[in-house]
Order: C-alpha cells, then sequence, then structure tokens
C-alpha cells in the first residue's frame, strides 16, 4: 500500500462484479478513497440507478474534495478516482485541471469508448489480429516517422480520409503522451481485427500518476492534459492498462460496415507485417 | 517536421509550413521570439500547415499568453482546415481570446 499523502495525485481504477459481489482494483495501489464497503455501496447504488454518479470526498488530512464516479456498466460497476491531494492549478495556468482530466476520463467510462483492463484483459487484446507494422519510437523526431507509416498503412485499406485523420491525430497524441508522461520511449503496433484497425502504444514508464503533471518537467512543457480529450473524441473504442510498469492504450478504429470486408480483404493482401527500427 | 519563413516589417509575420507537433515546440519558440524582438505585435500564418496536435495547439496558447505578459500582442491567420479542426477540439480561442486571431474578412 502507498502512503496517499506522499503523492501529488493518483488516478485509481476499481470494479466491482454485482454477480460474484466482488470488488478488485484494476488501477492504482494507493489507498482507496473510500473503505471497500462504501465503494460497494455505493455502486449498488449506480447500479441500481443505472445512472452515472458522483461523489465528492473530503477525507481527514485533505480539506479539498476529490471526485469519486461510479459508472455502471452491465452487472457491473468501475469506480475512476483521482486523489489530487489537494492540488490546483495556480492563476494563469492554462492546462485543463485534474479533475477536468477525470471528467473526461469517467464520461468516456460512462459512454463505452474507453475501457480500463487489468493485466489478463491487456494481454489478450494487444495480442489480437494481425500485425501489419511495428516502431520504436525513442524521441520526438520518430513521432512524425510514426505518423507517416500508419498513415501509408491506411492508404492501403478504403478507409475514409477523415477517419485515416482522425487515427493518425490519435495515433500523435498517444505517442506524445508516451514521450513526455511515459519514460520518454516505447513502441507503436499497428494490427488488424476482423472489423477494426487497431493501433497499440506502450510504454515501461512510470505509469499515469500525474508527477509531471504537478510538476513539469520544464517550464517550457506544452502539454495542457487535451491529449486524452482528442483520443476519445475521435475514437470508438480505447482500452487502457496503466500500472507502475508502464501503461499500454489500444486505440481502435472500426470500419464502417459497408467497407468492413473490403478493409479487411484489401489489408490482408497488401500488407505484411513490417518491423521498422 | 515544420517550416518558418519570416517576413520582417513594422509586424513581422512568421509563416508556418508542415506539422507543428512536439517536436517542432523549441524551434517554434525560437523563431518567434527572435522575430518579435523590437516589437509590440506579430502575426502567426498557419496556413501551410498540414498537421497539427495538442502539442502544437498548447505551444501557441503558451506563446500568446507569455508574450501578451511581456507586452507583445501574438495574433493567429489563415488558419488550416487541421488547425481549426484542432483549435477548435480544445476550445484554444477560449483559451487566448478572439483578439488573438484575425478573421479572414479583415485581412488585407
Amino acid at each position: 500500500m502507498v502512503e496517499t499523502q506522499s503523492i501529488p495525485a493518483t488516478l485509481q481504477v476499481y470494479r466491482y462484479d454485482a454477480r460474484t459481489d466482488n470488488l478488485r482494483v484494476i488501477v492504482g495501489d494507493a489507498a482507496a478513497p473510500l473503505p471497500p464497503t462504501d465503494l460497494i455501496e455505493r455502486a449498488r447504488e449506480a447500479l441500481q440507478l443505472r445512472s452515472f454518479v458522483c461523489h465528492t470526498v473530503t477525507d481527514y488530512h485533505d480539506v479539498l474534495g476529490d471526485e469519486v464516479c461510479f459508472i455502471p456498466r452491465g452487472e457491473r460497476c468501475d469506480i475512476v478516482s483521482i486523489h489530487t491531494n489537494g492540488w490546483r492549478r495556480h492563476h494563469g495556468d492554462h492546462r485543463r485541471s485534474l479533475l477536468d482530466i477525470l471528467n473526461d476520463l469517467a464520461a468516456a467510462v460512462a459512454r463505452g469508448r474507453l475501457h480500463f483492463l487489468d493485466d489478463a484483459e491487456i494481454a489478450t487484446e494487444r495480442a489480437r489480429g494481425v500485425e501489419l507494422l511495428f516502431l520504436d519510437i525513442s524521441d520526438s523526431a520518430s513521432l512524425a516517422a510514426a505518423r507517416y507509416a500508419v498513415e501509408a498503412a491506411l492508404q492501403q485499406t478504403r478507409l475514409p480520409s477523415a477517419e485515416r485523420k482522425r487515427l493518425v491525430l490519435s495515433v500523435s497524441e498517444a505517442t506524445t503522451n508516451m514521450l513526455v508522461h511515459g519514460g520518454g520511449s516505447g513502441c507503436l503496433s499497428l494490427r488488424l481485427l476482423d472489423d477494426r484497425l487497431r493501433v497499440v502504444v506502450s510504454d515501461a514508464g512510470p505509469g499515469l500518476n500525474f508527477f509531471n503533471w504537478i510538476k513539469p518537467r520544464s517550464s517550457d512543457q506544452v502539454s495542457m492534459g487535451y491529449g486524452y480529450k482528442i483520443i476519445l473524441e475521435n475514437l470508438e473504442q480505447v482500452y487502457l492498462h496503466t500500472n507502475a510498469k508502464g501503461t499500454t492504450l489500444v486505440l481502435d478504429c472500426t470500419f464502417d460496415e459497408r467497407l468492413g470486408n473490403h478493409v479487411a480483404h484489401e489489408s490482408r493482401q497488401g500488407h505484411r507485417a513490417n518491423h521498422l527500427p | 517536421m515544420l517550416h518558418t519563413r519570416v517576413d520582417k516589417g513594422i509586424v513581422p509575420i512568421i509563416y508556418l509550413e508542415g506539422e507543428v507537433d512536439l517536436d517542432c515546440t523549441e524551434t517554434l519558440r525560437w523563431v518567434v521570439s527572435d522575430a518579435v524582438r523590437g516589437s509590440d505585435q506579430a502575426v502567426l500564418d498557419f496556413a501551410g500547415v498540414r498537421f497539427i496536435d495538442s502539442s502544437g495547439a498548447g505551444i501557441f496558447v503558451r506563446l500568446c499568453l507569455d508574450l501578451r505578459a511581456q507586452g507583445v500582442h501574438l495574433r493567429a491567420r489563415n488558419l488550416s482546415p487541421a488547425v481549426e479542426d484542432v483549435f477548435r477540439m480544445l476550445k484554444v480561442r477560449e483559451l487566448v481570446g478572439e483578439s488573438a486571431f484575425i478573421e479572414p474578412q479583415r485581412q488585407n
């Protein structure tokens, strides 16, 4: 258990399964924002209401409340929280607040666009389909190379131009996040599934822990906290796995039903896995 | 890759061409800082920008706000569709104010 007070901000995700009456940790290892019994009770309430529920939590150490979102999905309820430890933006800071970011993440979970995955689930998802492209990304100069490679692969499909642009923009955001927040390097894999193209962006960084959000690596940091907002607005399905050993983001672009078979067929015909340095 | 060209004048104009992302933030900051030396305003022309992401939008916001604090008015004009899309998604106009943009009908 990590002492919450020593950490500037933490993302925590729990999942309550009503079928097994089980609560488990999906993301984070810090102290829960509420006792587990309270989390379960409120998750049950959200499941009963079938409604997104947000609670403000004030604890003994922190007079400023943090939000905990309960998001029912079928028989399960995802519980998303960022403990900000009282941190707030100073006047004139143009970056987004941590609670804005939390609300985006929670809303995306509620809309079914974002799925937090545990170790086993991400292992399954990242192995699905056929790999079309693999890239190591180690510096900011490789961001453009990643975009060009993905764009070139997408041009082999009949994915409409607007969809291609949305995916390429999302790839740029995901790989930039990797460089800025994910330890400075990682890899990208483009995969073809039956009904979608999938980009998997992985790093071995410290996880989505907001350390360098509170303390930017330099005064020139240009990140405003909008990367995930762009990704979640532009893609139908996003999967996120993060812990102290790294972060994996899975970006899915589903095919239009009218094009699906053609895209999949042409992609399989036109591609072999390209492993670029 | 971002290419820049500066038209020096009473109001320096910095023409951007290519892609604006994390890789060009230092270059762009240096080019703009150099261009505005001795001026109290400058214009960034985005007509040639084919791609921009949130890092690119972020450097524009940061430059606008930092220069404004130094008494320099930086404005954007000729937003390409790619720039317009991302600025709209990120509500950049709300962050820096409408006065940071030169609308097409006001250009000569």
